[in-house]
This record gives C-alpha cells, sequence and structure tokens, in this order.
C-alpha cells in the first residue's frame, strides 16, 4: 500500500481483515471445534462435563447449552455455533447437543468441496434443497407416528427416551412421572388452542439434602418463607387466602409533602393518623375472615399485631412471580387496596397451608389444590451443583412433554431416524442433477454422524456397526438404531426410544441454516467499530429468564 | 517539496490523485466480493466481540472503521444510497471506484481533471436519459408478477435468497397492504398509485424455527406483553385505548412542594393521589375500552380494575408502535385526557378510540408476542422473522428491508429496468457510440465512463468463478446489434445468467430491478467521483500543536 511513497491508511489500523479461502476454512475448523466439544455428551453413555467459571463456581452438565454457555470463545463463527444451541433450548428445549453436532458435521463435509473449488453458493442451494426434502420425508407417515394423547404409555416413553441421556437418566421413572404431571397441572385449554408455560407457571424449587428419590410435583405451591410472626397457625387447613401486592404499612405519598407542624398536638396526631391508616387496613381485611394472608411487600409490627390477634397468618415479601402462581392456584384475584376487598377475591382452592422445616430453613407449603393449573416441583439431592443439573434435565423433560402435547408425533430414536433420513436422501440424491449432486449427497451424510456418536460414545465397533446399520436401513427396517447401552444394533421399536417429531425438525433446521450462513462467509473484519442504532430493538431475550 | 509555514503534512497533485485512488479502490474491494447472486457475506467482529454477518454493503462499510478521508466519501455514498434508494449499495461503491480510477489514468495522460468532470457529466446525463427512453418497461402493463420479480432480484444475493419466493411474496403483500392513496390526490386523480412507506412495515425477530416459518401478521404485533396475568389473554371487539400519560399514582412535579399544616390534609393528599389513577382508569373503561395500551407506566394498584373488568393493559409500548397502531386502528394517541370546555374536568373522545376485530397474545418461541387483528386499516404490517440465531435474524432484517424498499420504489418509479448487468452493459455500448460523435476532450472522459460502467458485469462474473472476458465480449455483441439493428431491438434485455454461467433475456428470466434505484445509482456514483476528482491538495494538520480550524482541509 504505497503511493507517491506515503503510506496510505485507509482502514484502521487495529482493524484485522482476512479474507477467501482462509476464513471459510476457519469458520468450518471453529465449527468443528465446538462440536467436538460436546461430542462425548451425547446418548445414554454420555459423561458430564465439569465447567469452572472465572467466579469459581462450578457448573456440573451433561447439557449442550449449559456447557457452550460456560465457555468463553474467540472466535466469531465458534460464537455463532453457541447460539445456536440457545436457540435450540429456547424453541424446544431438547436436542441442544445433536444440533450442534450436526451443524458441525455439516460444515466439516462441506470442506471437500470448497478444496475442490466448487462455489459456497453452490453447497448452499444443495444443503437448502435436502433439508426441505428431509423435512417432508419427517412429515410422511413413513418416518414419524402420530401418537394418542391419551395413550399415557407412550407419552411415558418419549420422556424416557428424552431424560435416558441425562444424568436423571437413573431415576427414570419418577423423572418421566414428575414431568407428565407437572404439565398436565398447568395445561389450560381454551377452546381450540392449548396453553402450557412451563417457564411461568411451573416452578423448580430446590433443596438440598435428601435423596434425589425425594423429588415430586406439588399439587400446589411451595416457596421459601415463613409465616412473621411466630405465635401465628403454621397449619391451616382449607385457608381462606388474601393477596395483596401492596404493603401493609404506612407508607407516604408520592408528592413530595412538607408537614408544617404548629400545634403541640399536631405531632402526635400525625402519628396517630399513621397508626389508624394501618389500623383500618387490618380491619378490612379481617372483616373478610381470611386465614393467610401473603404480600408481595413488607408487613409493618403494629399491622401483624392486629392480624395475628385475629388468629391470621401472614407471609411477606413474596416473589411478584410466586404470588401470580399462588393466585392461579387458590383463585384469589391480587388486590393493591384494601378498601376495595371483596368476597370473591378471597381464594378458597387451597387445600392445606403448612409451614415445614426442611434443612435449615423453613418452607411454605401449599397443597391440596382442587385445581391448580400452576405447581412447583420440589427437588431434593446432595448438592447445589447436582441439583442444577437435575434443574436442566427436567426443564428439558418438561419441555418433551410440552411439545407431545402440542404436537404429538414421534420418530424412532437412537439414530434411527438420522440414518433412515440419511438413506432415504441419498437414494433421492440420484434424481439430483449437475455437481448439486456432491453436496447433497454429503449432507445426507452427515446424518450418520448422530449414530456415529452414540456407538462412539458407549465403545461400540463404529464401522461394524454402521455398516450392518446401513444395511439394515438399506433393507428398509426403517427403525433400526444403535442401543445406546450396550452399543448394539437394535430395532428401537423394542426398545421403545422415541422422540418428538418437534425437537428433531427443529435440530435439522437450526444445524442447516448454520451451516449454511457460515458457508456465506468470505471475509472477516474484526476490530469494528460498535454498531450505534442496534441497541433500541430490545428483542434479546435474558438468559436469566431461561434458568427459573 | 517547500516548507509549509503551517504545521501538518501537505500533498499536491498525483500524489493525492494516486492516494485517493488507493482507497476508494480499497473500498470497493472489500464490498466487490459480495455483489450479485452468487455474491458472498462478510463477518464483521467489533472491539467488543460482537458478531455481524452481512452481505449489505451500506452495513459493511458503516461498520468498518475508516480513516482516509476518500475513502470516507465511499462509506458516506452507500449510506445515501441506503438511504435514498435503500438496495444497490454495493454496486454505487464499485462504480464510483471504478469512475475515480480511469478519471486518474486519464489525469496521468495529461488531460485536464475539470475536463473530465465535465465529460463524466455529459455521459452521466446521457445514461439517464438512455436508460429512461429505452431500457425501461412499465410496471402497469407486467401486472403484480413484475414486483415479485423486482423483489426477488433484490433478494436473490442475500441469505434468503434461497427462499426469495416466499420472502418476495411477504414483501410484496406488505407493501400492497400499507400502500395509502391520501384523499387529496384520489381527487385530483393524479398519484393515484398512492404512497406506501416503509417504515410502516414493522419487523420482530424471534428466534427458533427456520427462516421459512416467518409470517406476516396483517396488524400489529408488540414485544410487550400483558401487565397482570390476570388479562384475558384474548379478546373479541376490541377497543383501544392509546394513552401517552402515566397511569401511575399521580405524582407533583419534581421539586414541587405541597406544604399543609393539618397533619389531616397528608392523608387527604395521599387518597387523591391513587384516586386520581382510579378516575382516570374508570373513564377510559367507562367510555367501552377494553384495551389500553400505554406508552408509559401503569401502577400495579391498577391492575385489579383491569381484571375486574376484564380489559387488558399493556404498558411500555414504545411511542413508535403506539403511533403505529392508531394509525391501524383508526384511534389516537391521547396525550392528556383534558377536557377544553370545562376546565379541571376530563373527558375522552369517542373518536379517539381505536377498534380492531380482536386482540389477543401468542407465545412464539420464549416469546410472548400480543397481536391485534382485524384493524380497520391495512396501513400497519408486522412481519416476524424466525431464523437459527440473532446475526442471522439481523441479517434477515437488513435483506427483507432491502426488499421491501425494492418493491416500494418499483411501485413508485413505475418502470423496470432488466437487471444482471444488462442495463451496465447498453450503456457501455451506447456510450461508446456517443462518445464516437463527440469532437472534443470529452470523448476520452465519456469513453472511459462507458468502460467503467462494465465493472459491475465483471464483478459479477468473477464472483460466479466465470470467464468475465468471455460473457462481457458475448454481452456487448448482444447489446451492440440491439442498439445498431432495428430487427434486433429484443436483445436489449439480454444480461448475465450467473448460475449458469451464460447470458439470456433477463426480462423474460424475471431479474428485474426499479429504474429509479439505476438511475439514482448511476447518479450518485459519478457525483461522488466528481467530488473525490476536484481534489488536488491535500493537508492533514499535526493534532493538538495548531488549536485553530484546519481550513486548508479541502475534505
Amino acid at each position: 500500500m504505497m503511493g507517491g511513497g506515503q503510506p496510505v491508511i485507509v482502514l484502521n489500523q487495529n482493524t484485522r481483515r482476512e479474507s477467501g479461502r482462509k476464513v471459510q476454512l476457519q469458520n468450518i475448523n471453529a465449527g468443528k471445534m465446538i462440536a467436538d466439544v460436546i461430542r462425548t455428551c451425547l446418548g445414554p453413555r454420555s459423561m458430564l462435563k465439569m465447567l469452572m467459571d472465572p467466579m469459581g463456581g462450578i457448573v456440573m452438565t451433561s447439557d449442550g447449552n449449559a456447557i457452550l454457555r460456560e465457555i468463553t470463545v474467540q472466535h466469531p463463527a465458534a460464537k455463532h455455533m453457541i447460539e445456536i444451541a440457545r436457540t435450540q433450548d429456547e424453541e424446544v428445549g431438547d436436542g441442544t447437543t445433536s444440533v450442534v453436532i450436526l451443524a458441525g458435521e455439516m460444515l466439516a463435509v462441506a470442506e471437500q468441496f470448497l478444496d475442490a473449488k466448487m462455489h459456497p453458493i453452490i453447497i448452499i442451494q444443495a444443503y437448502r434443497q435436502a433439508l426441505e426434502d428431509a423435512l417432508e420425508l419427517l412429515n410422511s407417515d413413513e418416518f414419524s407416528m402420530k401418537v394418542d394423547l391419551d395413550d399415557e404409555q407412550k407419552m411415558v416413553e418419549v420422556i424416557r427416551s428424552c431424560v435416558g441421556t441425562k444424568f436423571l437418566g437413573q431415576y427414570g421413572d419418577m423423572a418421566c412421572r414428575i414431568a407428565m404431571e407437572a404439565v398436565k397441572i398447568i395445561t389450560v385449554e381454551t377452546g381450540n388452542t392449548v396453553e402450557i408455560d412451563v417457564k411461568k407457571w411451573a416452578r423448580i424449587e430446590k433443596i438440598p439434602g435428601g435423596r434425589i428419590e425425594d423429588c415430586c410435583v406439588l399439587d400446589g405451591l411451595m416457596f421459601n418463607k415463613d409465616v412473621t410472626h411466630p405465635s401465628m397457625r403454621r397449619r391451616i387447613e382449607k385457608p381462606r387466602l388474601i393477596l395483596v401486592d401492596c404493603p401493609l404499612e404506612y407508607k407516604k405519598g408520592e408528592s413530595q409533602t412538607n408537614v408544617e407542624i404548629t400545634g403541640e398536638t399536631d405531632f402526635s396526631k400525625m402519628l396517630e393518623l399513621e397508626e389508624e391508616h394501618v389500623r383500618a387496613q387490618c380491619a378490612d381485611i379481617i372483616a373478610l375472615k381470611p386465614d393467610l394472608v401473603i404480600t408481595e411487600k413488607g408487613v409493618s409490627d403494629l399491622a401483624q399485631h392486629f392480624l395475628s390477634k385475629a388468629n391470621i397468618s401472614v407471609i411477606r415479601r413474596v416473589k411478584k412471580s410466586d404470588n401470580n402462581r399462588i393466585s392461579r392456584a387458590s383463585g384469589a384475584t391480587i388486590i393493591n387496596r384494601t378498601e376495595e376487598l371483596k368476597e370473591e377475591d378471597v381464594g378458597t382452592g387451597v387445600g392445606l397451608f403448612e409451614i415445614k422445616k426442611i434443612g435449615d430453613e423453613y418452607f411454605t407449603f401449599l397443597t391440596g389444590c382442587t385445581n391448580p393449573k400452576a405447581c412447583t416441583l420440589l427437588l431434593r439431592g446432595p448438592s447445589k451443583d447436582l441439583l442444577n443439573e437435575v434443574e436442566r434435565n427436567l426443564h428439558d423433560a418438561l419441555f418433551v412433554a410440552r411439545n407431545m402435547r402440542l404436537s404429538p408425533a414421534v420418530v424412532a430414536g437412537g439414530g434411527a431416524i438420522e440414518m433412515a433420513l440419511s438413506h432415504a436422501l441419498q437414494e433421492k440424491a440420484k434424481s439430483v442433477s449437475g455437481i448439486k449432486q456432491w453436496p447433497y449427497t454429503a449432507l445426507a451424510q452427515a446424518l450418520e454422524v448422530i449414530p456415529r456418536t452414540l456407538a462412539q460414545n458407549c465403545g461400540g465397533n463404529i464401522i461394524r456397526l454402521l455398516t450392518s446399520l446401513r444395511a439394515k436401513h438399506a433393507a428398509g427396517e426403517k427403525t433400526f438404531g444403535v442401543n445406546g447401552e450396550t452399543g448394539e444394533l437394535c430395532d428401537m421399536k423394542e426398545l421403545r426410544i422415541w422422540e418428538p417429531l418437534a425437537v428433531k425438525q427443529q435440530v435439522y433446521k437450526t444445524a442447516v441454516e448454520t451451516a449454511v450462513m457460515l458457508l456465506r462467509i468470505d471475509d472477516i473484519v474484526s476490530g469494528s467499530k460498535k454498531m450505534k442504532e442496534e441497541s433500541g430493538a430490545g428483542a434479546m431475550p435474558t438468559d436469566e429468564s431461561m434458568m427459573q | 517539496m517547500s516548507q509549509l509555514p503551517i504545521n501538518g503534512v501537505r500533498r499536491v497533485g498525483q500524489e493525492v490523485r494516486d492516494q485517493n485512488v488507493m482507497a476508494v479502490s480499497a473500498i470497493s474491494n472489500v464490498v466487490k466480493s459480495s455483489l450479485g447472486p452468487v455474491g458472498l457475506d462478510k463477518m464483521l467482529v467489533d472491539e467488543v466481540g460482537d458478531v455481524t454477518i452481512t452481505n449489505d454493503g451500506a452495513t459493511i462499510l458503516k461498520l468498518i472503521e475508516v480513516e482516509h478521508p476518500a475513502a470516507k466519501i465511499m462509506v458516506e455514498l452507500a449510506i445515501l444510497q441506503d438511504e435514498e434508494v435503500g438496495d444497490g449499495t454495493t454496486s454505487v461503491v464499485i462504480i464510483a471506484a471504478e469512475l475515480i480510477k480511469r478519471a486518474n489514468e486519464l489525469v496521468k495522460n495529461s488531460i485536464h481533471p475539470t475536463t473530465i468532470i465535465s465529460g463524466y457529466q455529459r455521459a452521466r446525463k446521457e445514461a439517464c436519459k438512455f436508460i429512461a427512453d429505452h431500457m425501461t418497461k412499465k410496471v402497469d402493463t407486467l401486472g403484480r408478477k413484475c414486483l415479485l420479480e423486482a423483489a426477488k432480484t433484490a433478494m436473490s444475493s442475500k441469505i434468503i435468497g434461497l427462499d426469495a419466493d416466499f420472502f418476495a411474496e411477504i414483501a410484496v403483500t406488505a407493501i400492497e397492504r400499507v400502500r395509502h392513496v391520501s384523499e387529496e390526490s384520489k381527487v385530483e386523480k393524479k398519484d393515484a398509485k398512492g404512497r406506501s412507506s416503509v417504515k410502516n412495515v414493522n419487523i420482530l425477530k424471534v428466534h427458533g424455527k427456520s427462516q421459512n416459518d416467518s409470517r406476516l401478521v396483517d396488524g400489529i404485533a408488540l414485544y410487550q406483553t400483558r401487565a397482570a396475568q390476570g388479562m384475558p389473554r384474548s379478546l373479541k371487539n376490541a377497543r383501544i385505548a392509546l394513552v401517552d400519560f402515566d397511569l401511575r399514582k399521580t405524582k407533583l412535579q419534581f421539586n414541587v412542594n405541597v406544604l399543609i399544616t393539618n397533619p389531616e390534609n397528608l392523608e387527604a393528599i395521599r387518597d387523591r393521589e391513587t384516586e386520581l389513577t382510579k378516575e382516570r382508569i374508570d373513564l377510559l373503561l367507562d367510555a367501552g375500552v377494553n384495551v389500553v395500551i400505554s406508552t408509559k407506566g401503569i401502577d400495579d394498584l391498577a391492575m385489579k380494575y383491569f381484571i375486574d373488568r376484564n380489559c387488558i393493559a399493556i404498558r411500555r409500548v414504545s411511542k413508535r408502535d403506539a403511533k403505529r397502531i392508531a394509525r391501524a386502528t383508526g384511534g389516537r394517541v391521547l396525550i392528556s385526557l383534558a377536557d377544553i370546555d370545562n376546565e379541571g374536568g376530563e373527558v375522552i373522545d369517542e373518536s379517539s378510540i381505536g377498534v380492531a376485530e380482536s386482540v389477543h397474545e401468542e407465545r412464539i418461541g420464549d416469546e410472548d408476542i400480543f397481536f391485534i387483528n382485524g384493524c380497520q386499516t391495512t396501513r400497519s404490517q408486522t412481519l416476524i422473522l424466525r431464523g437459527a440465531n440473532d446475526f442471522m435474524l439481523d441479517e434477515m432484517e437488513r435483506s427483507i428491508h432491502d426488499a421491501l424498499c425494492i418493491v416500494k420504489r418499483t411501485l413508485e418509479s413505475n418502470r423496470v429496468v432488466p437487471g444482471g448487468g444488462a442495463v451496465e452493459v447498453a450503456l457501455s455500448v451506447h456510450l461508446e457510440h456517443v462518445a464516437e460523435s463527440m469532437g472534443s476532450r470529452e470523448q476520452l472522459a465519456i469513453f472511459e465512463f462507458a468502460q467503467a460502467l462494465l465493472v459491475i458485469p465483471k464483478t459479477l462474473a468473477t464472483n460466479g468463478a466465470y470467464d468475465a472476458a468471455e460473457l462481457i465480449a458475448n454481452l456487448r455483441a448482444f447489446h451492440n446489434a440491439a442498439q445498431t439493428q432495428e430487427n434486433k431491438k429484443h436483445y436489449m434485455w439480454t444480461g448475465l445468467d450467473l448460475t449458469k454461467g451464460q447470458v439470456r433475456d433477463n426480462f423474460a428470466a424475471g431479474v428485474l430491478e426499479p429504474a429509479m434505484s439505476k438511475i439514482k445509482s448511476i447518479r450518485f456514483a459519478t457525483e461522488a467521483a466528481i467530488t473525490i476528482l476536484r481534489i488536488d491538495e491535500h493537508i492533514t494538520m499535526n493534532p493538538k500543536v495548531n488549536p485553530k480550524n484546519p481550513a486548508g482541509d479541502e475534505m
């Protein structure tokens, strides 16, 4: 860049620019690398990963999304790969590991074509065509199966296949039961729309201690709070419940007010007024004869005194989200002004209110709800890290149960569906004209990575297994896959391993679209300035919201 | 070089021109490989590590940090094109760079820059006239299909190019629906096509599913959800009030103090604070409103009133969205409820309440989206994009935006030209003829202008890894025939087919671009080239030492 003896600086000097084939190969390598990180987390013989974050905290997990979120990567393409695990998690909850492995493999098989100087656009076109064909095949009856929602046996099988690959696999039955029950509780059918909001209505509460077998779903709610005053009742059957979201104490007005005290009595009068206010609030509540009052805000000592005298138990500073759940489970309306309390606002749906001491803390239980529609999943286990993993597993199971209710179709698991698709696509590839046929076939072969990894993780003889599996599928046995426990070939119908169609569809869509996006790149400019106008969108869902 | 009286570096004459050429070439090289249906994307990483993946020329140039002043002009050129037309940002930069490069060669051959400039201007005029007179076809005669094709052409180079049919349908439908014919123009019978604003098509991005699962909503969709869970999820016959004031406890403005002497009044103030809000809400609800959308906050204490009456309240909606809702539902954004006839009183005007057939909340991916359907007009549309991750969604949004702009321009200019390099080659051939008829030195400049336009088909072919020289020779032959022989006029539409690497009739193949975008990009490119050509001195002041404004800097 020398012009007239002096260097011309066009771009900022700390910008680094790379382009052409080097970038393409780098991207492919980054994709493969990320896939390699979580390769051993697939299947029933998956191993946990222990990750240490900069703060010294530990995460133990085999969940693809959780692992990738913890690791920090430098390469932009790798970041891209990590994002897809998150998308998968948000959309269907399960299959986060498969999607990354599959995307990595799809990038890897494209490398040979780039080496052969094939234009990326052609590879991309072939990939998209293959994806469309695959999705069409998936929807046909040959590959997927409709499930009757009332067939609980089948539902349990599907959830078990999901849980089977995880830490909770040893407690498969329990996990299935929990997930099924929880989803059943929170399902609301209005007309022809089914609403299942796992995030909002099914709360997972973790209490270290006890055994994993002690985990359960409550037909109601539980939260980490105690009554405000020791003399209040700790166990009430069929309580009358009032929910408020205002403080039961004196609160100054919003406007700035100054009081000029002139007379001697004025000061005590002011104090009296404040007292009077609390007294009035309590009187309003007591008039409805509730047994239990739950507020999101604070309760003053004075109010406690009045209420406990009226034999009312009070719980304060409950989270908004918990209050919403209580409202839904008990039928009480959350009110803000006590003077507007009506008989209808009182909730009577709760069967039993009880405070229990578990470990070192007190917990409030509201159980035996007549029509809960919201629930708490109570998890017990030896340590916090382990409970976190159990929570993630259950989260996946809940999502699977939800997906099953929303779109009740399944495909054979254990790599069988990938093998069947791979075979069908390779057959189809023969009718694809032009050089597109090569990448098309390559994508079909890339699908085999799932059964291959399954076999690899359980120490099977990969080559023998895959060749015989191919032979089976060539003979039309579409449900044959790898038994991830033993590393043997077997019929998934007998093993009863099913996966929801929705999860698989999303896996293929995301994997192919990611591969396509990364293959389209031929230039990386790093150190560019920050985009200014992007901050306004506000579309980013928070990671934390998923953790709750 | 003589010593300067100013504290800075001074470069003059050929040195400056060479540097400028180098700078603009560098810029055009950055975006070159993203041109055309076989162009590829760029990945941009900023200091924080955030990634942007894009194919859009303007976006790329906006994101890279450019230091050279001539290069900055190029970046601004791309941004200008983006704002004016919305698409063609890459090609405008490439043409401008090529024009400057060729002009520099002429200067080296001792032709004064002003001669070149006037030659370029002449050529530009001829080119625009030629496009308008010979290369266009009317949209009216071609119908809706032509809009779809224009949209598809705009998208072909982008990430959504593979699903161009799908997205073209969405883009055209969206623009058709938001098209608005104002009352005056209806009366005067002119501008009967109406105007459509791309801004009325709102784009929401939710990750998950695949890009084919994107959809167009006839109405409004918002990220915000109901303010409280107890509110109904859906309502029929919605009457919507849009409020732009706080529905929280009324409080006096900052620094306003109330001084009271009687303590009992304190309580009265507190009560009044809550009462005022309640009265307002009651006023709204009594007027039959069942959906209240606020750009400000709504207090938790107010929730119960809405729940009791089975109404929906949404808070913290952006002002832009509120205006959009108002436009769609025929309502008005209420700034206050004050009554003009009755001082201190408050009323709500029936005409300011918006009406929609139904509203409902739906869960998409991991987010709750609030929909308003069946609005009075179709002037507000919402596009919900789905895709694998954020980077992809951002790029999809940019691509869709380009497509929407193109459809809009096509409707406005009402004329289309063939794409795939057809116009550029035709112009090049035509301008060469023009050049030959000129007796002055400008002939050389016009000739170079003609050559410079060929850079577009050349780059297109190179990106597709085809033999550019042969393809262009081929194209030129066709266009020469079309312009000289009367019976071969139909060859005029010949352009490149980049998937096969052949030439073909691009009108028949449905590769169309709005005429306006072509004319504007040639105009902008020439003007930018001229600006840079006029420079013959470049003074960079040394920082700090001279606090005075560096007035000698010609930039």
